[in-house]
């Protein structure tokens, strides 16, 4: 039972695992997306909800969402730039694999969208860092994203469960419990070795 | 084939070409598991932590403890004369050591104003020769804080040349970090190898990856195609 639990578990999440681990290689060397063509549109004449120059974080998040869905915009909304002297707000908007920027100008009622495809490496680096810990009261405001956040908590729930299942069933394998113990050892000494260097 | 974790005592005995990958492709599975189990850990519990922010308990920036002091310091050696050189020789004469982190741009050649980082401790640096002097405002976290840095502490910023490595313990930190994915990835792939020598448990395993590719697939890719 815990052999077939092992076994499936490990398959169901080895692709989440995948996105985590290959992302990582693009975090640590600071990869950054290549430049896409951009496609700007511009939109003008928008019934702008009156408070928006007022409003800030979530309120501001929820009030922006129905103007972006007239605009035929989904995404998350990221942290929004408020340029009160120009009455501008800047929105960007991401979708893994794709940034999309909003200008909104409140007094001129018009917004100037740029559409960014910034390809899978960026679409994996977007989903290893979400949620996040920043911004959490303006965080998970698109539904997907929200999805998104139970599949990583899930990972890692499944994954913890894969690491003791998985230690468990090599206990039980008696020719192997001693190489196991010394790599299981080694690797304890070498995580708190290095730990403690950087750390202390 | 056996599984991956069935008892030596029941596999059978290997005539096939391959098996000897397949004996070896086990043994390093769970070899590679636990060399790295700590490291998983740590990765897997700080990722559901950052992931969390309003989980309280784990809570460390609000509970760490600050001090501040003033050291007199000497104008730096003539051959340091790159920003970083002039940091590196600020902080030898410190005591602190750790990754620079740039934070503002620099407008007086007199002064120099940065960050060091160390998981668990976040060095905020004044330097002032006109008045041979340094503020340093050194603010020390918990244990908490220091699990969370650790999962992002490569010592690059994206986007941003000024900051990059520079401090030996953070390349060794990001290597460290490289080795850890490398090493999920061979597992995944292993595992993989090893279902596939399987036969009675293809078929309940391939619906189970196939839900596990389709779900992950629509956030890496079906997102894009969908809106």
């Amino acid at each position: 039972m815990t052999r077939d639990l092992h076994l499936y578990v490990g398959l169901f999440i080895s692709p989440f695992v995948l996105v985590f681990s290959v992302s990582v290689f693009f975090f640590v060397h600071a990869w950054t997306p290549s430049m896409a063509p951009e496609t700007t549109r511009v939109v003008a004449s928008l019934d702008l909800p009156t408070d928006l120059a007022t409003l800030s974080g979530r309120p501001l998040v929820d009030a922006l969402k129905p103007l972006l869905g007239r605009l035929n915009i989904r995404g998350e909304i990221g942290f929004v730039q408020k340029r009160m002297q120009e009455q501008t707000l800047l929105i960007p908007v991401s979708i893994p694999g794709r940034a999309i920027s909003v200008q909104l100008h409140l007094g001129r009622r018009e917004a100037n969208i740029v559409t960014r495809e910034t390809g899978l490496a960026d679409a994996l680096m977007t989903l290893h860092k979400s949620p996040g810990g920043h911004g959490p009261d303006i965080r998970m405001n698109w539904l997907a994203m929200k999805a998104w956040r139970w599949f990583a908590d899930a990972t890692v729930y499944l994954t913890l469960f894969i690491t003791i299942s998985g230690v468990y069933l090599w206990a039980m394998l008696r020719a192997e419990r001693r190489v196991g113990l010394v790599l299981l050892c080694a690797g304890t000494v070498t995580f708190f070795g290095i730990a403690y260097a950087v750390s202390h | 084939m056996p599984s991956a974790t069935e008892p030596l005592a029941e596999a059978k005995p290997a005539t096939r070409p391959w098996a000897g990958l397949e004996r070896w492709n086990r043994k390093l599975h769970f070899y590679a598991g636990l060399f790295l189990l700590f490291f998983l850990w740590l990765f897997a519990l700080s990722g559901l932590f950052l992931n969390h922010p309003a989980w309280t308990f784990h809570e460390h920036w609000k509970n760490r403890k600050e001090t501040s002091y003033e050291r007199p310091i000497t104008t730096p050696r003539p051959d340091a004369i790159e920003d970083l050189e002039q940091a590196r020789d600020i902080m030898s004469q410190l005591g602190i050591e750790g990754d620079i982190l740039w934070t503002t741009p620099r407008t007086d050649s007199d002064l120099l104003d940065f960050q060091v980082r160390r998981p668990g401790h976040f060095f905020f640096i004044k330097a002032n020769w006109r008045q041979g002097s340094a503020s340093v405002r050194h603010a020390e976290v918990n244990a908490w804080g220091v699990m969370k840095f650790l999962h992002v502490f490569s010592g690059n910023v994206a986007d941003d040349a000024r900051n990059h490595r520079d401090w030996a313990l953070t390349y060794l930190w990001a290597y460290s970090m490289d080795a850890v994915a490398a090493g999920l990835i061979f597992m995944v792939l292993s595992s993989v190898y090893m279902w596939l020598q399987l036969p009675p448990k293809r078929r309940l395993g391939a619906i189970v990856l196939g839900a596990g590719c389709l779900s992950c697939g629509l956030f890496c890719l079906g997102l894009r195609w969908l809106f």
